[in-house]
């Protein structure tokens, strides 16, 4: 497989939060966490079976899981076959940083290298070009159908594309505006779940808080998705998709451009930046400029320091207040003190520093022969595909 | 400034004023001459501008219909295509504008700015026309376009098909050398074959007056210090629709006109200073031919001024200056003549007048001669007792006036014997001193009316080469003249002075003046005012103070008496 982050390790505890995609893609493969979400949020057993609290609820116990064989073959056996963490927290907070890949139980080995219970174990690992995973035929989940992995990092999109159609890839990330064309010629599609964010992000903080709210309202989201992105992605207000939240839809969208107008006389021209050599940045940058226009604002494009920027906020976690927390990382703000992750949020958008755009999936194109994408311990390859490129 | 130098002025200024006259009227032709070939040169490529736009028109409308007529304009219009679509059909047929529009002028694809999808085209489109000018926005500023519309088969859309005018449009104008066209198209980006002008802002005046005045207009430019860098330009604006497009601006280089109004300059200034230069040598030869006489005659005249009357001038032509030289030689004879006659009165006049005071003189003691002659004759006819004494006192009468005869021709014969000055260090003050001291009794005499002394002398001593006798005696002269002028007494006032080349003594008086006719008369030798005396003194002093190569002058008013004046050189010989 391929994929355009280059990771410089696979440490869970690394902190690299530009990555943060790419390692939550590979880091469950290796290194393994105590509890997990399942695909609907829930927080589910793993290397912990369960888990109790003493009285005052200041200390929690968590039963390790029996019979886990580290990658070199050793038994993995907390001190009492339990791991005691003292944590007043409420349980919910627990378990979600527990779940996450920087919780992953890891044990360095005598040659300093990181040993987990995971179903692949590094095998080769060049820091930000190629790694190579292998089965782990002592995990205890049952050894996984691949035998192995090999992983090339920081190749572009077009690059991804031309060794998918030469069959030198088998799984290959691709914009989710290409997957018609794709599909025409024969791959097979996965779109996950909305993981990616399109969000204007003031970083002039001068920039006067009318001019803001008259960008937020002079933007067409509607036609930013069904035109520019194909109807792939879900037009929001909110930072969070709704899968993940569910409260999006408490944060309207609507276009006013009258109001725009009223709120953008005599605005200074703003410098806008944004990748412009993205596929999916550019012409929606260009088309957010277009509106900001017709609403009287000039957004002068810019390659330096800019008052906005547009962005693609990646999530993070199946966990909102972990996507929520990283995004507030990512934009180098605090995330607010709140009760509910929808006040959280309210905060962080209050005043339009952050104007989310539009939700987008992720798009993998994969050859006819793989099976049960995307967990990489399930994927199994079919020798007979039906369906080839 | 001399004669000759004016001339010689006179005639270089002539010469190189009809040289840079000349010189002006070839540069002023020459240069009205370029104007005019500019002129039709600029129009030219106005021309040519236009013909290029039509040819490129007709092109592009060409290109459009087959855009219009494609599938893929049915793809777009069904929603089949991407929004971007237009892009590859622009890029296809090489247009730089590119959008597919609803009858409404909604944009459905657009080549050039695909996020403009759903926007109306501002293009100000009539559709029907072959093609014209629009002034498109985009994303990164403003271009002016050429812009033909063609309608889709069945009219679902309409696709607008653009070339911009830019420098590639200037560059196939195939301009001659020394031109080049500019494209100033609006609202403020100036092109020319090459890109991007710089200095644009040299030509902002002249696009303004030709955005001001709608109409063609021209300037000239001077892009450096340097004036060969100018360039002349014709603006030439561009409507639509009565909307100003753009200016096209024809330049010309006048590099070519400078160089040469330069080099016909550079000859001017040649010519004239070779004019000049031998303007100035004939001017000298003919100056000298002119001046040379009337230089002799300058310097005959100063000879007469010194006193050479016999002073002559040579007559070498027979033109106006020959005649001024025969006038001179003829003017310098007469004065000759005259002086001779007027010599030869006055030799006649002193005669006269000697032998009237001789006459005068010798009749006095003869009148007293004759009558004691005649008393001794009748006293000798009477008696021997008287004889006796009358006789005694005859003689002694006689002998008186013989005595008095004697010293009247003695005077007579030191005047004619005046010897030669010899000349020793002799201090005027001393001698003055010395001279006055002798008439110290006589000014003191108690039968002379009472007479003061003031003398006023010079500090420290007035040494000069003087005759110490002769300087003496002629100041005798002047203190005894001044003496009898004042019978009634007065103050004699004598003064000596130190001058920057000699020395000056003032014998002044307060008696009794002289008239301007006696001042005039006064040296004459035997001229005298005085009812005795010979009227040699004045004439001895003015003879001591010329042979001392000093002068004497008076200044006298009657009434108020008589200052004269005696200027005497501090040394004599070689250095007079």
């Amino acid at each position: 497989m391929e994929m355009r982050a280059a990771l410089r390790t696979l440490d869970p505890a690394d902190s690299d939060i530009l990555a943060l995609e790419a390692r939550a893609q590979l880091i469950p493969a290796v290194f393994e966490t105590l509890v997990r979400f399942d695909e609907r949020g829930e927080p589910q057993p793993c290397l912990a079976t369960s888990w109790s609290h003493d009285a005052a609820r200041k200390r929690w116990v968590f039963t390790a899981r029996p019979n886990v064989l580290l990658h070199n073959g050793t038994q993995w056996s907390p001190k009492g076959g339990a791991i005691e963490l003292p944590d007043d927290r409420p349980l919910a907070a627990i378990l979600r940083e527990l779940a996450q890949p920087a919780g992953a139980i890891v044990v360095r080995a005598d040659d300093g290298s990181l040993l987990g219970t995971g179903p692949f174990r590094i095998a080769h690992w060049e820091a930000e070009k190629s790694a190579r995973l292998v089965a782990h035929d002592g995990y205890w989940a049952g050894r996984p159908f691949l035998d192995s992995i090999e992983i090339r990092m920081g190749r572009s999109l077009r690059d991804q594309e031309m060794d998918l159609e030469s069959g030198k890839t088998d799984i290959a990330e691709v914009l989710v505006t290409d997957g018609r064309r794709l599909r025409q010629k024969g791959f097979a599609i996965s779109i996950t779940p909305f993981m990616e964010t399109l969000a204007l992000v003031f970083e002039n903080p001068r920039v006067p808080d009318a001019t803001r709210e008259a960008l937020a309202l002079s933007i067409d989201r509607a036609t930013i998705n069904n035109v520019l992105l194909q109807k792939q992605g879900e037009p929001s207000a909110a930072l969070l998709p709704r899968w993940l939240s569910g409260y999006s839809f408490l944060f309207p969208a609507p276009r006013n451009v009258a109001r725009a107008k009223q709120l953008s006389a005599s605005a200074a021209p703003l410098a806008f930046a944004y990748d412009r050599q993205d596929a999916i940045l550019r012409p929606v940058g260009e088309r957010i400029a277009v509106n900001a226009s017709e609403a009287g604002i000039v957004l002068k494009s810019s390659t330096g320091p800019a008052d906005v920027r547009l962005l693609c906020l990646p999530i993070t976690s199946r966990d909102s207040w972990t996507s929520l927390a990283d995004v507030a990382a990512m934009l180098k703000l605090g995330l607010p003190r709140a009760s509910s992750e929808f006040e959280a949020e309210s905060a962080l958008l209050n005043g339009y520093r952050i104007i989310p755009l539009v939700h987008l999936p992720r798009m993998w194109a994969i050859s006819g022969g793989v099976r049960n994408w995307p967990r990489l311990a399930d994927v199994w390859l079919d020798p007979d595909p039906k369906v080839k490129p | 400034m001399t004669f000759r130098t004016k001339l010689l002025l006179l005639t270089s200024l002539t010469v190189a004023g009809a040289v840079a006259l000349v010189t002006g009227a070839v540069a002023v032709s020459t240069r009205r001459a370029f104007e005019r070939l500019d002129v039709a040169r600029r129009e030219a490529l106005l021309e040519q501008f236009r013909r290029e736009l039509d040819a490129r028109g007709e092109e592009l409308s060409r290109r459009v219909e087959q855009i219009a007529s494609s599938a893929a304009i049915e793809q777009i219009t069904s929603g089949a295509a991407e929004y971007d679509r237009a892009q590859a059909e622009a890029q296809e047929q090489s247009l730089d504008f590119l959008d597919v529009l609803q009858p409404d002028l909604t944009i459905i694809s657009s080549a050039h700015w695909p996020a403009r999808f759903g926007y109306k085209n501002d293009w100000n489109i009539a559709t029907g026309t072959k093609s014209f000018l629009a002034r498109i926005t985009l994303p990164e500023g403003n271009a002016v376009a050429l812009i033909s519309v063609r309608s889709s088969p069945g009219g679902k859309a309409l696709v607008a098909g653009g070339r911009s005018l830019n420098a590639e449009l200037l560059k196939s104008l195939g301009i001659a050398p020394g031109m080049r066209a500019l494209l100033w198209r609006a609202p403020d980006d100036l092109i020319d074959a090459q890109g991007a002008v710089q200095h644009a802002d040299k030509l902002e005046p002249l696009i303004a007056q030709v955005k001001a005045s709608r109409h063609e207009s021209t300037a000239t430019v001077q892009w450096t210090k340097q004036r060969s860098s100018s360039e002349a330009f014709l603006g030439l604006p561009l409507f639509e629709r009565g909307q100003l497009m753009g200016v096209l601006l024809a330049g010309t280089s006048l590099r070519e006109e400078m160089d040469l109004e330069n080099a016909i300059l550079w000859i001017g200034i040649m010519v004239g200073g070779s004019g000049i230069a031998i303007g100035i040598l004939l001017g000298w030869w003919t100056t000298r031919r002119v001046t040379h006489p009337v230089e002799q005659l300058a310097a005959g005249a100063r000879s007469v001024a010194a006193g050479d009357w016999s002073a002559r001038v040579e007559v070498v032509s027979h033109d106006e200056i020959g005649e001024l030289a025969q006038a001179f030689n003829q003017m310098t004879q007469h004065l000759v003549e005259q002086r001779d006659r007027a010599i030869q009165a006055e030799r006649v006049a002193a005669w006269r007048e000697l032998a009237r005071r001789l006459a005068h003189e010798l009749k006095n003691p003869l009148f007293p001669l004759q009558i004691t002659i005649e008393n001794l004759q009748r006293a000798r006819e009477r008696s021997a007792e008287e004889f006796d004494e009358v006789f005694r006192e005859g003689t002694t009468t006689l002998l008186a006036e013989l005595s008095n005869l004697k010293t009247i021709v003695g005077r007579f014969s030191d005047f004619a014997k005046m010897p030669a000055p010899q000349f020793e260090r002799v201090d005027v003050n001393e001698l003055v001193r010395g001279a006055l001291k002798l008439y110290d009794a006589r000014l003191h005499a108690d039968d002379r009316a009472p007479t003061s002394l003031r003398l006023e002398l010079a500090d420290g001593e007035l040494p000069i080469a003087a005759d110490s006798d002769q300087l003496r005696r002629a100041l005798s002269n002047l203190v005894l003249n001044a003496m009898d002028a004042m019978p009634d007494g007065g103050t004699l006032h004598v003064v000596t002075a130190k001058m920057d080349d000699g020395v000056r003594i003032s014998v002044a008086d307060t008696g009794l003046g002289l008239t301007p006719e006696e001042c005039e008369r006064l040296f004459t030798p035997y001229y005298t005012t005085k009812h005795h005396g010979t009227g040699l003194g004045l004439a001895i002093v003015q003879s001591v103070v010329s042979d001392h190569h000093g002068k004497i002058s008076v200044v006298s008013e009657p009434g108020r008496g008589s200052t004269f004046i005696i200027e005497l050189p501090l040394k004599q010989g070689e250095q007079i």
